[in-house]
């Protein structure tokens, strides 16, 4: 009986994942992605990648599930964030994720890119890599930065009002970039309505898609490169050349003599 | 998959594609960026301000005390986005700290034999150009400074800006001294102020 | 579609490895199925602890609401732009803020982008490339520097310190 039923639900299985197969070719890619030929050295050093997303992910969900609360305007911005720190459920822990995980996200970030940076794995063919790595970690710090504004407490308000003030400084179109991010000649509601549209729309909508051109060049050109992924190779390498080496002196020193 | 068909461009697709794209491009480019860009066009531009040129009141020339400097906080309207002066949108205000204070803390003479009830012409020529009613946002960056009563000197918290009482600038990175507001001083004594600056745009304030 | 089959030995019996062909391919790989998996699953939940404790044991800030008009509040930067906000210490006045706020970040910024173009040699080894690994050296030991004089100086701040 059991096995009649293991076989069913197999056989059901088996089915579907064909189904699926044959309309979108997920399977054989799921396949392609699991069994991709990976270094063995430095597994994990290359955590720091997959954590980066798994950080960007995380901000994602809580970002998407604190806008269930959150009023980006200027007199209930502060309140609903009260509201989340103390009467919504988890508020406390969806809220600390965000920031925490904010937080963590730029000290692994950076790891990141000085782990790609020692290794030399940005060199030929992976330049455009690098430069797609380069524009998500300023997209992160922006998102970062104006995070921080939308709290709309003394402290985000303060930094966000740093930030316009060396903006203001941009040679010759400084006056245009204040009033672009102040939404007008002074500081008030359009400017939390300007810093929300790009920290929750912009900057995600830019983000997600780099995200997915940083991971199909990951792919299209495997993580090799760094020279430490060839550490035995070289060394068998360097071991032919002694011998070869010392084979040609014998040689050598054998003829003048006689 | 199948061979790349690859069919000639006739004249008129050639011709559709150059006139269509270029309209579509432009419906889809030239509004959102007037769009995002309108508070710029308005103020760099058309020179408008979201604060009303209003005089609003501070308080009055015989509170402002000698070698210190006063601190005053005035609410000016601001029309911005939803807060605006047509009836459907609501009210808002933009909250200012004023520092006030005599050229180099001294009480100028005029005002000690003026009385509470008039001052004259003169006599309020004379207040006007003693007075320093200044922003108490940084030049540099935009903190607030703050009086240090021990040194006779604005300290800036951010980057260690130093001013004089009178705003001057002593030392630090700030570029240039207090901003100053537009002001004047009226019969009773009254010190009025503009959202408006004589040297330089602050910006966030 | 095919799953690519990954050089299996580093060696192959009678392959002669020379200058040319050493980089050909890696020594031994393995699937990315399971072992990378379970370590960035490790390194994922690690992460996930630590952000979940910190919530609840440092809960995220959220100070007074904002007041244009203050004149006690402190700003203070974020961790990460303490050093930007020190360098700007060293940039005063109209002719050098410009410079230190925005100039020179984003001319930090092309270099960036510019660095596989600027680091041709071809070694991947940061032993073997001493030019960028000093470069790389010295920014880093710039940022900390600079972080550390912004701890400083906001711990000597007058009555100021956070």
């Amino acid at each position: 009986m059991i096995a009649r039923i293991r076989a069913w639900a197999l056989g059901v299985g088996q089915a579907a994942a064909d189904w699926m197969e044959v309309r979108t070719g997920v399977v054989s890619m799921l396949e392609h992605f699991l069994y991709e030929p990976v270094p063995k050295r430095g597994m994990w050093l290359y955590t720091l990648g997959s954590a980066t997303l798994f950080l960007i992910v995380l901000q994602f969900l809580t970002g998407i599930l604190l806008l269930f609360y959150y009023v980006p305007t200027t007199d209930e911005a502060w309140n609903s964030i009260y509201y989340i720190m103390t009467e919504a459920y988890f508020g406390l822990l969806i809220r600390g994720i965000h920031f925490w995980s904010a937080n963590v996200l730029i000290v692994v970030v950076g790891l990141h890119m000085l782990r790609t940076f020692f290794s030399g794995a940005y060199k030929a063919p992976r330049e455009l890599n690098w430069v797609v790595g380069v524009v998500l970690i300023l997209l992160v710090t922006v998102l970062a930065f104006t995070g921080y504004a939308l709290r709309w407490d003394a402290e985000g308000f303060w930094a966000w009002e740093v930030g316009i003030k060396i903006g203001s400084y941009t040679p010759f179109v400084g006056s245009y970039v204040a009033t672009f991010l102040l939404g007008g000649d002074t500081v008030g509601p359009a400017t939390l309505s300007r810093v929300f549209a790009i920290h929750v729309w912009l900057l995600p909508a830019l983000l997600a898609p780099l995200i997915g051109i940083h991971l199909y060049l990951l792919r299209k050109h495997g993580e090799f490169g760094s020279e430490f992924e060839y550490t035995k190779r070289l060394a068998e390498l360097r071991e032919r050349k002694q011998i070869e080496e010392y084979a040609l002196y014998e040689e050598g020193d054998e003829s003048p003599r006689e | 998959m199948a061979e790349l068909q690859k069919d000639p461009v006739t004249r008129a697709q050639f011709i559709v594609m150059g006139t269509v794209g270029t309209l579509v491009g432009a419906v889809l480019t030239i509004p959102p960026v007037a769009f995002m860009l309108s508070p710029t066009i308005k103020t760099n531009f058309l020179g408008q301000s979201d604060v009303p040129d209003d005089w609003h009141e501070l308080g009055s020339v015989f509170e402002v005390p000698s070698g210190t400097p006063k601190l005053y906080r005035v609410e000016f309207p601001q029309n911005q986005t939803y807060n605006g002066e047509d009836p459907l949108l609501g009210k808002g205000t933009i909250m200012n700290a004023v520092l006030v204070s005599w050229m180099d803390g001294e009480i100028p003479s005029a005002l000690e034999n003026a009385s509470q009830g008039g001052l004259s012409a003169s006599q309020i020529e004379e207040l006007t150009s003693q007075l320093n009613v200044m922003s108490n946002h940084c030049a540099h960056l935009g903190c607030p400074v703050r009086w240090f009563p021990d040194r006779d000197e604005f300290l800036c918290p951010c980057h260690g800006g130093i001013y004089d009482i009178n705003g001057g600038l002593i030392g630090g990175p700030p570029p240039q001294g207090l901003y100053y507001y537009a002001f004047e001083i009226r019969e009773d004594g009254g010190i009025y102020v503009k959202h408006e600056f004589t040297n330089g745009e602050p910006w966030v304030v | 579609m095919e799953v690519r089959q990954g050089p299996v030995k580093p060696v192959e019996e009678g392959e002669i490895i020379t200058d040319e062909n050493v980089y050909d391919r890696p020594d031994e790989t393995m699937g990315f199925f399971p072992s990378q998996i379970v370590a960035d699953l490790v390194v994922s939940a690690i992460l996930l602890a630590i952000v979940v404790a910190l919530s609840y044991l440092v809960p995220a800030p959220l100070t007074e609401p904002m007041d244009l008009s203050t004149d006690t509040y402190v700003p203070r930067p974020e961790w990460f732009f303490m050093f930007y906000d020190q360098m700007l210490m060293f940039f005063p006045g109209f002719a050098f803020i410009p410079f230190g706020g925005i100039v020179i970040p984003t001319l930090v910024v092309i270099v960036f982008f510019a660095v596989p173009w600027l680091d041709n040699e071809p070694g991947h080894s940061s032993v073997k490339r001493p030019f960028m690994g000093v470069i790389a050296f010295l920014v880093i030991l710039t940022v900390i520097i600079n972080m550390l004089l912004a701890i400083i100086r906001i711990l000597n701040f007058p009555g100021g310190s956070p």
